[in-house]
């Protein structure tokens, strides 16, 4: 038998004993396809009311006014603001924003219906509590749609009645018009959906592999120096890793499938791509993820040291992904690192393709970054396998 | 002063505390680590100079002031002129730009002569805070030109400038952000998430901890020293974690308001009570969740999801009123909901303690709750089974 076949023997032996190791394995199966599956679906249920509607504001009204009392109902009749209570003064408002009861205030000056009526401008201050800024931004969008459209009302009774004075013009001289790409509703879910999804099937497959590393490493320190014989010995080190990477990867397919596919159809998430072109970039993306596993696989000491040292760096990587304060404004050091991550390009090819419709070509930096850190981590692991190798080989001869 | 009773325990808590680097790393190392991480990574406050194109048909003295006008701004970067709309759509697709303004053919001689050429922006949304900002900064511009457009004109009948003015823009609300006037990311997302991180490192801490006695078949031993109260062995085993975990936590609280200046309208020592019973009450959930399932790996496996899904559920970004009643509960039941519900208060806003009363009672229930649970954890150290 030639070396080749040989090696590939190996590879199919790495690959079953893998395949076997997992399937026997509850927690590492829980890991792998429960983790999954089940996250998606609460994401999505915390998520899936995807905008903030109906946020009460209490209004200071020092005008009382007709026209005060019509800027109050326009701002209620948006989908975003919902009046509270009127408030005698500034202070029992800032109590009841204190209380939690509304989260805006807005107060509107004495000589506003002046204003109107005269044909000044009046300013009307609005106070918006910071907790969330998620609220901040919807009151801010709420209250510019509401002047614009204030604007158009007023400026057309003052046009006509205006009379003789009235200019030459009819509506505005400039159109604006915006265009919305990707997540066309602004809705939180379809935002962050796309981008957490594609962490998960990181970090998920990460902490099954280190769990197994760690029952590994208890198993050899039981049985040592016996029989560390289990994996490395008979299997050259490049078969094993290859074997064992196969096996996550394969056992990863469905779950991608599922992940990237059925998730976004069910929930009516953002959906255009071309399901060959994020496929494809998924195979260097779980290698990488596989190799990046393994070689932290070889660091857990315990089975359940995998909690301790993975879970935490998914708050991390999310960060990192540039999912939510983005790659071009981290600094340099956290920038590199984040390159050094798969689930960042991941998240970005993935994103996309999925919300944007780009096809791999127009990926192509996410895509080769992948392939260049499967190959990296791949050479890292191999490293280390041949290293600690070595050591055992020292220990047992001792 | 200290009871013989308790000095056997304690002594044990702090020997099994030092004798692995793994504690050290996911008590004291983690936190902080992550706590400059975010300072860092999130340094400019504000995600400024978002890349963005333009597509300039017109090539315009207008169309020039309207690309100063898009460049002047702190919000975004031109980086590139583009030849057409499908040039600019396919530098959005692979990344380049978050965002492009065209300008139309004819755009200036349209616009002085009235026949209401359009001003369009594209913005890709999909990265929500980049798509947002340059949303903001292109819808500025493009409504600031209309209105010179339209002023130019009006002024040009003989209108009086500010009448104009007013003509435009008959009312003007003015948002006025309280607390966090610059609508700064650090602040608002640092005092949230490092909270939430810290719990989750502090309950995986508590039930590695305690597991593993059950896991090496060690906790008969550990109760025996211990003279067999289960209350006496876990004083001594989550004591001197308490004490690392509160060093650490008042570190973070230091690291964020004093080094990094995040407003701190009302009391320091609220802010520091409050961390010290988050502390508490997270040690207790994941005392609470080791105590009904006394098996490391599905302890650890409980706390790790509530410990994740706190990022989402604790509602720190995206409302707790706005998610569906069933899942909005589980808010309630986790510690850093309470925390966080104080910082708003004390911190943000700088509102009286009164306020927060509730939030800080709440937190003093986990141990409670915790207390309770006890029996089962004891039953389970008199007879450790280890299930992988």
């Amino acid at each position: 038998m030639n070396g080749i076949t040989k090696w590939f023997i190996q590879l199919g032996k790495a690959f079953r004993q893998e395949m076997s190791t997992v399937i026997h394995d509850a927690g590492v199966l829980l890991f792998f396809i429960g983790l999954p599956v089940l996250y998606p679906l609460v994401y999505t249920a915390i998520y899936n009311p995807e905008e903030v509607r109906e946020i009460p504001f209490a209004v200071v009204d020092h005008c009382r006014s007709a026209e005060s009392r019509r800027l109050v109902r326009q701002a209620d009749a948006t989908s975003a603001m919902k009046l509270y209570d009127y408030a005698p003064d500034m202070q029992s408002a800032r109590a009841l924003m204190a209380e939690g009861k509304v989260y805006g205030i807005m107060e509107i000056p004495s000589d506003y219906s002046k204003c109107i009526m005269t044909g000044r401008q009046a300013t009307v201050p609005f106070y918006a509590e910071m907790s969330l800024l998620l609220r901040y931004r919807a009151f801010l969008s709420a209250l510019t749609d509401l002047q614009l459209h204030i604007t158009q009302e007023v400026t057309a009774g003052r046009l006509a009645s205006a009379g003789a004075a009235a200019p030459p013009i009819s509506g505005l001289p400039i159109n604006t018009q915006a265009n919305i790409l990707g997540d066309t509703q602004q809705g939180f879910a379809s935002f962050i959906m796309p981008g957490i999804v594609v962490l998960i099937l990181q970090q998920s497959m990460v902490l099954g592999i280190c769990l197994i590393g760690g029952t590994a490493a208890e198993r050899r320190r039981r049985n040592a120096p016996l029989a560390y014989s289990t994996d490395m010995a008979s299997n050259g080190p490049m078969a094993t890793i290859l074997g064992k990477a196969l096996c996550y990867v394969v056992f990863y397919i469905p779950v991608t499938i599922y992940i990237l596919h059925y998730i976004p159809t069910w929930f009516d998430l953002p959906h255009i791509g071309n399901p060959a072109d994020y496929l494809l970039l998924m195979m260097p993306f779980l290698l990488a993820s596989a190799f990046f596993g393994i070689m932290l696989g070889n660091l857990m000491r315990q089975r359940e040291d995998a909690f301790i040292y993975i879970v935490f760096t998914s708050v991390v990587f999310l960060f990192l992904s540039g999912l939510t304060w983005p790659r071009f404004a981290m600094p340099g050091l956290w920038h590199a690192l984040a390159g050094a991550i798969p689930a960042t390009w991941g998240v970005e090819g993935f994103i996309r393709i999925n919300s944007n419709g780009a096809t791999l070509a127009e990926s192509s930096e996410p895509f080769l970054w992948l392939w260049g850190l499967a190959a990296a981590y791949l050479a890292a692991c191999y490293a280390i396998a041949r290293i600690t190798a070595r050591g055992r080989r020292a220990n047992r001869s001792h | 002063m200290l009871s013989p009773a308790l000095k056997g325990p304690l002594l044990r808590g702090i020997r099994s505390l030092a004798s692995r680097k793994m504690y050290i790393f996911a008590m004291v190392a983690v936190p902080l680590g992550v706590t400059l991480f975010f300072l860092t990574l999130m340094g400019e406050g504000l995600p400024l100079r978002t890349p963005v194109g333009i597509v300039d048909l017109d090539h315009s003295q207008m169309s020039r002031q309207v690309t100063r006008a898009l460049n002047a701004g702190e919000l975004l970067e031109i980086r590139h002129d583009y030849e057409s709309y499908g040039d600019a759509m396919e530098a959005v697709r692979r990344g380049d730009i978050f965002g492009f303004f065209v300008i139309p053919h004819d755009f200036q001689r349209d616009a002085i002569g009235g026949d209401t050429p359009t001003l369009s922006f594209c913005t890709n949304m999909t990265y929500f805070v980049p798509g947002t900002l340059s949303f903001k900064g292109f819808k500025t511009v493009a409504v600031t030109t209309a209105g010179s457009v339209v002023k130019t004109t009006l002024v040009g009948t003989g209108m009086a400038d500010d009448t104009a003015q007013s003509l435009l823009q008959p009312v003007v609300p003015q948002v006025n952000p309280i607390g966090n006037p610059w609508t700064n990311y650090n602040i608002y997302l640092t005092n949230s998430f490092m909270p939430a991180l810290l719990q989750l490192m502090i309950m995986l801490v508590t039930i590695y901890s305690i597991s593993f006695e059950i896991k090496e078949g060690t906790s008969v031993e550990w109760l025996a020293d211990a003279r067999g109260s289960i209350i006496r062995a876990l004083l001594g085993k989550l004591l001197p974690q308490t004490a690392v975990f509160l060093a650490v936590g008042m570190c973070i609280l230091g690291m964020l308001f004093g080094f990094a200046h995040f407003p701190l309208h009302g009391s320091v020592w609220a802010m520091a009570l409050a961390m010290a019973l988050l502390v508490v009450a997270s040690q207790a959930m994941g005392l609470f969740f080791v105590s009904i399932l006394p098996n490391p790996r599905l302890a650890l496996s409980v706390a790790s999801l509530t410990g994740i899904l706190t990022f989402s559920i604790a509602a720190f970004s995206f409302p707790v009123e706005s998610m569906y009643g069933p899942v909005a509960i589980f808010s309630y039941i986790l510690p850093v909901r309470y925390y966080f519900l104080i910082y708003v208060n004390e911190a943000l806003n700088g509102v009286a303690l009164y306020y927060s009363r509730y939030y800080f009672a709440a937190l003093l229930v986990f141990p409670l709750v915790a207390s309770t649970m006890l029996w089962r954890l004891k039953r389970a150290c008199m007879k450790p089974v280890y299930v992988p």
